[in-house]
């Protein structure tokens, strides 16, 4: 039984795995804030974001077969920003005066660098956390319980979320006796009426078990907390110094 | 109402909206200590409900106990703990990503070391033949699989009433088997809803058939159940 997006929680294995499951948390943050804070329109930041994003990704050690879904999804994501640019130059523009381009790429090019790299660092951190992980961390974290409890359970119940859609595309594809693109289309169509209603019947009966075995009574660290050890306070601390560099890169403290 | 009774009935009717007819009708029986019971009933006829009622998550009118606690709003909790249940659809009942920790939460939740938890939780999946599992995150499971990880986490705090939605639904027949040579060596009471009359006739002593809500037999004669259902004749030729 394949589940690709649980398959994905907790896939990688490098030397960041093996933090504490907070520590993870915070320091794909603090690099995450350090990639969109850094300036693109500089060599010193245009350099800076990518060292920081592949550096994260090697030391997270994300599967090379992610690593380059990843960034394939990535530029799909961010490359059709360029076509805007010649909307943005305008043909008088264009020819009366050729710096105009190199302006009108700025805007896509710091869509594209900080998206990409931040996409990057957001999901590299997530591969190193399995649902498990995650939790341990959010819990230790001074983030709001019922924020917690939702993003866990939106992590653990979404396979089941997938099944589901699985299930009503392969009915509509049999009982309808269509298939490809007609099915997806259906599928699609079909969502007010038959997709969303079985979802909330799903997370009603959820509710009902989490009432029942005292989920938002109980708590959250009954599985316990993770030790901080030195690797811990050493990689925060790096990851605090990124963000202290794209700020200072930011604010043109370093030329 | 009896406190050696595990569970309790007195007229309870329960109706989804006010002024509805009702789901239930003025039910009325008890479970004793240790007592291995079927609700037995067609699709529709109120099995679920009259375990959700049990356990307070669908309100109700009359009188229901579990071990001597009367089912209120400030007595759930405690009626809760009493009770391990067990859902019709078990994956909406495994809440954690690992089987170990699903199965250990509730030792944990009421206070106990993890260690210990975790030991309790492991001997529950192995005594229900599931102690490789203990690792295994919950979607690797399949339905039969799922289904033992939710009873183990169900029994591990051993509850003295068991109330279990269906829970032969989807299981091979050695699976079926096995479950319910697990079940008979419990010490707890049990109630079991279900239309498996295979099932229940190997578990259970006493048969308690339903209708449109309404208790229409209460005994130890399973064929009577048959009868109403119009399955003798289908029994007499297998």
């Amino acid at each position: 039984m394949l589940a690709p997006w649980h398959d994905f929680w907790g896939c990688a294995g490098g030397p960041v795995a093996r933090l504490a499951p907070q520590i993870r948390i915070l320091a794909g943050m603090a690099l995450f804030a350090a990639c969109l804070t850094a300036p693109a329109g500089t060599a010193l930041g245009a350099g800076f974001i990518p060292v920081v994003a592949l550096s994260w990704i090697a030391v997270c050690g994300v599967p090379r077969r992610v690593t380059k879904s990843l960034v394939l999804l990535g530029l799909a994501m961010f490359l059709p920003y360029f076509l805007l640019a010649p909307l943005l130059v305008g043909w008088r523009a264009a020819i009366a005066d050729a710096s105009a381009w190199t302006r009108a790429f700025t805007a896509p090019w710091d869509v594209f660098l900080h998206g990409l790299a931040g996409m990057v660092v957001a999901t590299a951190t997530a591969a190193t956390l399995s649902a498990s992980d995650l939790r341990r961390g959010l819990v230790a974290l001074p983030v709001p319980r019922v924020f917690a409890a939702v993003l866990i359970q939106i992590v653990h119940q979404t396979s089941g979320l997938q099944f589901e859609s699985k299930r009503v595309a392969a009915a509509l594809a049999v009982r309808g006796a269509t298939s490809g693109g007609r099915t997806a289309l259906r599928v699609l169509t079909s969502l007010p009426q038959i997709w969303l209603p079985r979802i909330i019947g799903h997370a009603d009966r959820i509710a009902s078990a989490m009432e029942l075995r005292g989920y938002a009574e109980s708590d959250p660290c009954v599985f316990g907390r993770a030790a901080i050890r030195t690797a811990d306070i050493a990689s925060i601390l790096a990851a605090l110094g990124s963000l202290g560099l794209a700020t200072a890169l930011r604010c043109r403290w370093i030329a | 109402m009896n406190s050696r009774h595990a569970l309790a009935f007195e007229d309870v009717s329960v109706r989804y909206e006010s002024g509805a007819v009702p789901v239930l009708s003025d039910v009325t029986f008890s479970i004793s200590a240790g007592e291995r019971t079927a609700i037995l009933g067609l699709n529709g006829s109120g099995k679920t409900t009259l375990l959700m009622a049990a356990v307070g998550l669908v309100g109700h009118e009359g009188g229901i106990s579990v071990c001597g606690i009367p089912v209120g709003r400030d007595t759930v909790a405690k009626v809760r703990e009493k009770i391990g249940f067990l859902f019709n659809v078990p994956e909406d009942q495994l809440l954690f990503p690992l089987v170990i920790e699903d199965a250990a939460f509730g030792l944990l939740a009421r206070g106990q070391a993890r260690g210990e938890a975790y030991r309790r939780a492991g001997k529950a999946l192995d005594d229900l033949g599931s102690g490789g599992l203990a690792g295994w995150p919950i979607h690797k499971l399949s339905h039969g699989q799922k289904l033992r990880v939710a009873l183990a986490g169900a029994l591990v705090t051993r509850p003295p009433l068991l109330l279990l939605d269906e829970p032969s639904a989807g299981l091979d027949p050695p699976g079926k088997k096995a479950l319910s040579q697990v079940l008979e060596g419990l010490d707890a009471a049990i109630l079991v809803a279900s239309h498996d009359l295979e099932f229940v006739e190997r578990l259970c002593r006493r048969f308690i058939a339903i209708d449109d809500g309404r208790i229409v037999y209460d005994g130890e004669d399973l064929s009577a159940v048959r009868r109403k259902w119009g399955m003798e004749d289908a029994q007499a030729g297998s």
